[in-house]
């Protein structure tokens, strides 16, 4: 009889678990509310992902013409022994730098264009080494490894991608905005990213899961705040199917791009905007 | 005829720097297909074939008779190959006039976007040895559009695969004919968004509207 009660205990008590599990999952999935709204001139994080070959091709040319007024701290993300992504950032961030410094000449040093006059003081160009970081993760898979091994590769990946999020290299020092700043003296002003935009290499795909968990749980806020906005794109070359990363992000993201008609509206949740590379 | 009086004439080939793709290095060595650039005025081959087809360039390069065709190739160029399509894209500056070629390319998409950009004629071939197809879905839309021609390794429909070792060869002599039609009406590259591309607002307009900008 005894035993039979605690059966029954334990089970009810699993299943009140995963029914609030699921609850919490079914939270923090899209739709999420409205991002905060802000000034342009609030300094702002945006986390990269890179992979590697046409990942990161794709992504630097969609990024190309990307306002470092807007997005005052970069953060590119790489696979550890991925020396040509992290060249390729390098590059670009040299190649922004020297354009804000050519359009900035002539207008008192700030590349502000005429439609925002208005708050032409508060805006100017965050570039040069100050304002980006490369961080490195360990790949989620090395290619030609076993498959068998890839879980525990992964979850290095993922705990590396954890450990990036809460604490992002050099973004420590970035003043919040008042209305961001944390209230309680229990839990530390949060540094995540505003935004992270990838296109789908796997180390992404367990960027993105290493969001949700930290939502899941509100570490330092991470859901209440607001913050960790995801975009995806896929890539250019998926032209009638998903990639795989594409099918396990497609109900995860806050946006999804794609950039041929066939997959507009794909999941549900495709937006076409045309070409973006 | 000395190769003086003409002008200098590259076919690129490449397979990018992530996996390698020997069945191209091979096509591109066939008699016919380098038949195919002699009759179309190329003076040069030059192939990028990775980290390990050195030695199957080198033997393939050594048996290659046809004197009018110069064969040159290297591994892999950290900088990017822009320096190499450039060169099959030719140049008008005076002294080194050279014709404008083809870049005859894996169907990977940043060495796609890259001949594309410098709107030099492609000649794209998916990988076949890559189990999932999504370079042959590319290269197809592609050719769809106008933007390159789509070399195959192996013309035979899928149904009929078991033809292969009958009449298995490449489509690559003819694509080559093919690439010196599209020369002439080559568009140019990223397309204009316009009409179904209804939201000019692009990918900074999904970031903003993320970031929650309020002006």
């Amino acid at each position: 009889m005894a035993l039979a009660v605690l059966f029954r205990l334990i089970f009810t008590a699993l299943a009140l678990a995963i029914i609030l599990v699921s609850a919490r999952i079914l939270q923090i999935l899209p739709p999420r509310k409205p991002p905060v709204p802000r000034k342009r001139s609030s300094p702002t994080t945006l986390m990269i992902v890179l992979g590697s070959g046409g990942h990161t091709a794709e992504m630097l040319a969609m990024l190309k013409d990307l306002d470092p007024t807007l997005y005052t701290r970069r953060i590119w993300v790489v696979g550890e022994d991925d020396w040509l992504s992290k060249k390729r950032a390098v590059e670009f961030e040299q190649r922004l730098e020297e354009k804000m410094r050519a359009g900035g000449a002539g207008k008192d040093g700030s590349a502000v264009k005429a439609d925002n006059m208005r708050t032409r003081q508060e805006l100017r160009p965050n570039t040069g080494s100050n304002s980006y970081t490369i961080a490195e993760v360990p790949r989620a898979r090395r290619i030609h490894q076993p498959l068998y091994t890839t879980p525990f590769s992964a979850l290095l990946c993922l705990w590396a991608c954890v450990k990036l999020l809460m604490a992002p290299p050099g973004v420590g020092h970035t003043k919040q905005p008042l209305s961001l700043q944390s209230k309680s003296k229990f839990s530390k002003p949060s540094t995540y990213p505003d935004l992270i935009i990838t296109n789908g290499p796997a180390t992404a795909t367990i960027l993105i899961i290493a969001t949700c968990m930290l939502r899941f749980f509100n570490a330092r806020q991470a859901d209440t705040q607001g913050k960790m906005r995801t975009i995806y794109v896929e890539s250019w070359a998926r032209v009638k199917r998903l990639s795989l990363s594409g099918k396990l992000l497609v109900g995860v993201v806050d946006r999804f791009v794609v950039q041929w008609p066939s997959l507009d509206g794909v999941g549900g949740r495709g937006e076409y905007l045309g070409v973006l590379v | 005829m000395s190769s003086v009086s003409k002008p200098t004439k590259v076919c690129f080939v490449t397979i990018g720097a992530t996996a390698s793709f020997d069945a191209l290095i091979q096509a591109c060595f066939q008699p016919d297909f380098i038949v195919a650039l002699a009759a179309a005025n190329y003076t040069d081959l030059l192939v990028q074939y990775g980290r390990d087809g050195q030695r199957l360039f080198e033997e393939l390069s050594s048996r290659q008779e046809l004197k009018s065709i110069v064969t040159r190739g290297f591994d892999f160029n950290s900088k990017g190959l822009g320096e190499e399509m450039r060169a099959a894209k030719g140049t008008k500056e005076k002294g080194r006039e050279s014709a404008e070629g083809v870049v005859l390319s894996h169907a990977g998409s940043g060495s796609i976007l890259d001949a594309l950009r410098i709107g030099v004629p492609l000649i794209v071939v998916p990988n076949p040895s890559l189990l999932d197809d999504h370079q042959t879905e590319l290269a197809e839309a592609l050719q769809e559009q106008g933007y390159v021609v789509h070399g195959r390794l192996r013309w035979v429909p899928s149904t009929f695969a078991f033809l292969i070792l009958l009449i298995g060869r490449s489509n690559l002599p003819a694509a080559i004919a093919e690439s010196e039609e599209l020369r002439k009406r080559q568009q140019a590259w990223p397309p204009i968004n316009s009409g179904v591309h209804r939201r000019a607002q692009g990918l900074a307009g999904i970031m903003d509207e993320e970031m929650g900008f309020l002006d």
